[in-house]
């Protein structure tokens, strides 16, 4: 009961008039930063900190991470419309998300993300009531050598991303690894691959690559054909999800709310891992005729409410134990020192109006998206709808000014040019970017976790094994190659037997 | 004396026709690191009293890249009127010369030096499954452990990790010093006994130490914290030089016209004396230095010379 107690004493808090209006604008604005490409959280509530110095601390939280999560939801919103994906999470969202816009089933996508991201908000809400500080201690267990296997886990579940050739996909990973290497190395502060150029000596930041592959490479894949675009728009259909759509995603829903919840409150990447994870597990489950890349809705609904849920459960280790989980966490736990609050196990029993408060506003904050966006998905379909030779060029003023907010420098620009050709050359081959993309954000934290983990060893590789957290993961790496390579080869057997 | 005042006027009409009446824009802060960082929120917190007193909108702008070198070499190449200031920390202004081979700046040479705005002492943390309870027995401990003792930093070349470095240096024991990617991740690996010793930023550990996630050994400000009064400083244990505090510090393009110097450092010094700005830097655990720029190029040459030495003597290099 005392459960109950402390969600009353959070929704009385959250309830305030202030509170829900700062909520409300919270969502708003973390809603429109996300639906515009390249423009991301953290510099948002950066530039909003000082705004909230005469708010109460309280308040000044729920408006905060009401940005941070509205604009998860908002980025899907791009993705899904115009393949353009604006965090590392709607890179997964973009995949079936823009196939079903394509197909007329932009209403339905949208609608399946917006009440995904719900009903996992929602849960999520309710898990951190329940168990944010044993969840906290779980994170704390993952050391270098568990988040290496981890990541191990990670690399081979992404081979079941690709679909079409596994060669073709094993390239593309390999190509996002040695994208991923380069600019300054973690363990020794040397420059890799940057050529003495100081726009790369922080390595090529994600937005640009995401952005020029999707969305540049899109645009110029429907210039050359451009019958199509304006066909697609033409034929709109359904906005909105029938019963037998809503018993399709429920599943879906429920086990992207597991894996994103379980991986969201993991330090560092875990949640970017939860997105591509779930999409794993229902390519697998799915019975849908219509196959994943191509629009199947359990695509979209899963790893939409992975990302939800893992950006809610993101909340736990900084809230609980004052450790921030990742950027926009860490400019949360700056806003709360500004206002004399310590983050930390403390809060929870000096401040718990402030902790209750800001857990039940996230889901009134959920609440308020999906009474927003509900409404606004006849008006985002209708946008598509717009000529493409008028779309085309907003679309690309709009990446150009996300990129350079990222760093404020026109290299970027520049690169997202030439990713944007890259992009172009590689739709052209039949190279899906999504593995590649997935090799780009994994690599590079494999290397600094396998180097840290064998720094503290001096060179000791038994600590994979010996530690029975990272062991575990390293047996169920296993058994998923053998999963996802079974198939495979049975397959290829069949084919030879019909030859 | 109205020559003087006419001569004053001429030049500085001549000088820059702009600045007679500076500011007449906005003024921008550059914070050469990403949103979100120490140097970042204190130009934040500082910036509304700025514009308050200048009469115009101060700005401020991130331009993160290559530690801080990307922003602050932008800041020496712009113009020197006033209108383009640096707000950088520690190893910008002080770590960045003997640790980047193609600096394209020069920290003692390229600046017109503002003010020291803030400093924040480290505290020599442990994990509390680390045995010692004290700096002695801490380095009895890294003896016997023969250098198999984990030092987490916030990066190769941080302060943190000069921290380390000058620690080997002057107790004569030695680690394994393993960077991260920022304080956080580092601080979290310490709570988890992942890893074992660090020196951290009062600010970013004082909850943790607190809770009895961490234990301090020592501070290395030069009296003791008024937020951990019962830890010594090692000065205190007998280590003089073991001194070393994170710094803000604001810069402009060199050339600055005498009076819009003066008038951006007021502006300055009236942000940081505001009780409820100083209230906002104190409580996170900033110590206001609002220097003036004479003290603060005094301070820098000592820590230009100070790094210098640990950097050498620690052969730490980013190759």
């Amino acid at each position: 009961m005392e459960i109950l107690a402390n969600l009353s004493l959070g929704f009385s808090t959250a309830f305030s008039l202030a509170n829900l209006f700062y909520c409300f604008v919270g969502v708003v604005l973390g809603t429109l930063i996300g639906v515009l490409p390249g423009l991301g959280p953290v510099a948002t509530i950066a530039m909003l900190l000082p705004v909230t110095f005469s708010f109460q601390p309280v308040t000044a939280l729920i408006m905060l991470a009401g940005i941070f999560y509205g604009a998860q939801y908002g980025g899907s919103t791009t993705a899904i419309l115009v393949n353009l994906p604006g965090e590392a999470s709607s890179v997964i969202t973009a995949l079936d998300g823009h196939a079903m816009a394509k197909r007329g089933d932009a209403g339905k996508a949208l609608a399946t993300a917006a009440i995904g991201s719900f009903i996992a908000g929602t849960i999520a809400t309710f898990l951190i009531a329940l168990f944010a500080p044993p969840l906290a201690d779980m994170a704390l267990k993952f050391g270098p050598a568990e988040y290496f296997s981890l990541l191990v886990l990670g690399l081979v579940v992404s081979i079941v991303l690709a679909h079409g050739s596994l060669l073709h996909a094993l390239g593309m990973i390999f190509l996002g690894l040695l994208l991923g290497i380069i600019g300054t190395d973690v363990n020794s502060g040397a420059e890799r691959f940057t050529f003495g150029q100081p726009w790369l000596a922080d390595g090529v930041n994600f937005v640009v690559l995401a952005m020029g592959m999707y969305g540049l490479g899109e645009i110029i894949n429907n210039l050359e054909k451009k019958e199509t675009r304006d066909v697609m728009a033409k034929k709109v259909s359904g906005l909105r999800l029938s019963w037998a759509d809503f018993k399709q995603i429920l599943a879906p829903i429920m086990r992207g709310t597991v894996v994103g919840s379980f991986l969201g409150i993991l330090p560092g990447g875990g949640a970017v891992l939860s997105s591509f994870a779930s999409y794993a597990v229902e390519k697998k489950l799915s019975k849908n005729p219509i196959p994943f890349g191509e629009g199947a809705i359990e695509g979209v609904a899963g790893p939409e409410s992975a990302n939800n849920a893992g950006s809610q459960t993101s909340f736990i280790p900084m809230l609980t134990l004052g450790i921030p989980s990742n950027p926009t966490m860490a400019i949360m736990i700056g806003a709360m020192m500004i206002h004399s609050i310590q983050p930390g196990p403390a809060v929870l029993t000096e401040q718990p109006a402030l902790f209750w408060g800001l857990i039940a506003s996230m889901w009134i904050g959920n609440f308020f998206l999906i009474v927003l966006n509900l409404p606004m998905i006849g008006l985002w379909v209708r946008l598509i709808t717009a000529p493409y030779h008028l779309m085309f060029p907003v679309i690309i003023v709009f990446c150009a000014i996300g990129v350079i907010s990222i760093n404020n420098t026109e290299w970027d620009v520049f690169m997202m040019a030439f990713f944007g050709f890259a992009g172009y050359l590689f739709s052209k081959l039949e190279c899906e970017p999504a593995p590649m993309l997935l090799g780009f954000i994994l690599g590079p934290m494999m290397e600094e976790h396998l180097r840290r983990a064998l720094l503290m060893s001096s060179g000791d590789f038994s600590v994979f094994v010996t530690r029975p957290l990272s062991a575990t993961l390293l047996a169920v790496s296993l058994v998923a190659m053998v999963v996802v390579l079974l198939p495979a080869i049975s397959k290829k057997r069949e084919e030879t037997f019909k030859e | 004396m109205k020559k003087t005042i006419l001569a004053l006027l001429a030049s500085a009409f001549v000088a820059t026709a702009a600045h007679a009446a500076f500011p007449d824009k906005p003024v921008t802060i550059t914070v050469p690191f990403p949103p979100g960082g120490s140097t970042d929120m204190l130009a934040r917190i500082m910036t509304p009293k700025m514009s308050e007193k200048l009469g115009q909108p101060v700005i401020v702008e991130n331009k993160p890249g290559a530690t801080g070198a990307i922003g602050a070499a932008q800041i020496k190449r712009a113009a020197p009127d006033g209108y383009n200031v640096l707000c950088a920390s520690i190893g910008v202004w002080a770590a960045n010369p003997f640790l980047q081979k193609n600096l394209a700046y020069d920290p003692a040479k390229d600046f017109d030096l503002l003010m020291v705005a803030v400093k924040s002492p480290n505290i020599l943390v442990v994990n509390p499954n680390v045995p010692a309870k004290d700096v002695k027995e801490l380095i009895a401990y890294l003896k016997q452990k023969n250098g198999k003792v984990s030092f987490p930093s916030s990066g190769a070349g941080s302060s943190d990790h000069l921290s380390i470095a000058l620690f080997w240096m002057i107790t004569n024991t030695t680690g394994i010093h393993v960077p991260y990617k920022g304080g956080g991740p580092a601080i979290a690996d310490l709570v988890a006994g992942h890893a074992e010793v660090s020196f951290q930023n009062l600010n970013n550990v004082i909850q943790h130490i607190k809770a009895g996630k961490l234990r301090a050994l020592a501070t290395t400000s030069e009296k003791r914290s008024p937020l951990l009064p019962d830890v010594p400083t090692m000065v205190e244990l007998g280590y003089r030089d073991m001194v070393v505090t994170s710094w803000q510090a604001l810069g402009a393009p060199k050339g600055l016209p005498a009076d819009v110097k003066a008038k951006l450092h007021e502006s300055m010094v009236a942000a940081l004396k505001d009780p409820e700005t100083a209230k906002k830097l104190t409580d996170p655990g900033f110590e206001i230095v609002a220097s003036t720029p004479e003290e603060f190029s005094r301070f820098l040459n000592a820590e230009l010379a100070k790094w210098k030495t640990v950097i050498e003597v620690g052969k730490i290099t980013l190759d």
